[in-house]
């Protein structure tokens, strides 16, 4: 936009202006140099430029009030990846990680030496043969509540509410057994979530 | 390596690995040129305190979207001055309907956030008039348009290239420079009115 095709001088464009003006900038080609040393116009432009960028270079840096990298850090919520999210699951929790890893051990360990033990067992015969046994288990102890009970002398009064007592205890043993092992799941399943660990929450 | 030995880009992979100490020392590191810029674009130090903190922890919260192929300072610059533009944008439709004028900053205001020019000479009469230059240089960067102003605090002030501030700015290469081209000019003509002004009176 400077050329002139008349008088054909190239006056500097501005980034050889910048050049001239700013230190650390771009070196200038020869023929530009030469011109700049020759023509009044180019020397006053870059003149001027060379006293407004230092002007502006000599403004003082502003500063935020003391404290503030304190105040962003308690906002900032740095992004986790999974690795460090389960790494420290695991030290906040390591305790209930044991013994949850030695659970997983122990039956699938279990489960193995028996199936190699009884290869004529499939899935379906090992668990109709859970239930049935601990059906069978959970009905002696319910009879033996029972029997225990009724044998104190706390409640002797007929053999029909004796009768009556004995289902009432155990639909209690049942309802019981239920909700502690209810309970228990809850409390393994909100151990398995996995919290951010101890990162200050972000406000806002 | 210490944190203050290690580059911008080390420091942001340590942050993706939840390193708070890297977060730490990139606030620190440009905690001074990010406030700077924004202070004279919002022209008060609360306002410009609040956004600047903004801006870094919108930086680090969304530190998983960073392109790393730019360089972190103009993303950093590209948050900052997208929120102070935003910002200026709601608070020009509030202040033309109150007060007629988007810029309007009281005496106080003024006050509270003179600036001074690093003077390299200690006279008393050289700090003086390097105070009064600064207050000049303060009020004509105000008045330049929001677009010229951070052009051109970029380009003289943090030294960015050309291309860097079109990113930051998202704008062609060639609107940047004809904003810091325009802003040259206008800023010459301002300081130039605005020591005449101060001679009169
Ligand atoms: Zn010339």
């Amino acid at each position: 936009m400077n050329a002139n095709k008349h008088d054909k001088v190239r006056h500097l464009r501005p980034e050889e202006l910048e050049a001239l003006a700013m230190p650390g900038g771009r070196k200038l080609p020869a023929r530009s140099s030469a011109h700049a040393v020759e023509c009044a116009r180019c020397l006053k432009e870059a003149e001027e430029l060379r006293a407004l960028h230092s002007l502006l270079q000599a403004l003082a840096p502003l500063q935020p009030m003391v404290g503030f990298s304190d105040r962003v850090m308690r906002r900032v919520r740095l992004p986790v990846s999974w690795r460090v999210r389960v790494l420290e699951t695991i030290r906040a929790h390591w305790v209930s990680t044991t013994a949850a890893l030695a659970g997983v051990v122990a039956t699938v360990g279990v489960g193995f030496t028996f199936i190699a033990r009884y290869p004529e067992l499939t899935p379906m015969t090992v668990a109709a043969f859970i239930v049935e046994r601990s059906t069978a288990l959970l009905w002696g102890a319910v009879m033996d509540v029972g029997r225990l009970v009724y044998g104190t002398g706390i409640v002797q009064t007929a053999e029909g509410i004796a009768g009556q007592l004995t289902l009432l205890t155990a639909f209690v043993a049942v309802a019981t057994v239920t909700l502690v092992g209810m309970a228990s799941l809850r409390i393994m399943l909100s151990l398995m979530d996995l919290p951010t660990g101890s990162r200050p929450a972000s406000a806002g | 390596m210490s944190y203050q030995e290690r580059s911008d880009q080390d420091l942001v992979r340590l942050c993706l690995r939840s390193d708070e100490r890297a977060a730490r020392e990139l606030v620190e590191r440009f905690q001074r040129p990010v406030f700077s810029l924004v202070y004279r674009m919002v022209r008060d130090r609360e306002l410009a305190e609040d956004l600047t903190q903004e801006v870094f922890v919108r930086t680090f919260n969304n530190l998983s979207r960073y392109d790393r192929s730019y360089k972190f300072s103009s993303w950093l610059f590209k948050i900052a001055y997208n929120l102070t533009v935003d910002h200026l944008r709601k608070k020009q439709v509030k202040t033309i309907s109150m007060h007629g004028s988007p810029d309007a900053v009281t005496p106080e205001r003024q006050e509270a956030t003179s600036l001074t020019l690093e003077s390299r000479e200690e006279s008393p009469a050289a700090l003086v008039e390097g105070r009064e230059l600064a207050g000049y240089l303060e009020d004509a960067i105000a008045e330049l348009r929001p677009e010229y102003r951070t052009a051109i605090l970029l380009r003289h002030v943090e030294g960015r290239a050309y291309e860097e501030i079109s990113d930051i700015m998202g704008v062609p290469l060639g609107t940047v420079k004809t904003y810091i081209f325009r802003a040259r000019r206008e800023l010459r003509d301002l300081l130039e009115d605005l020591r005449d002004e101060d001679d009169v009176t």
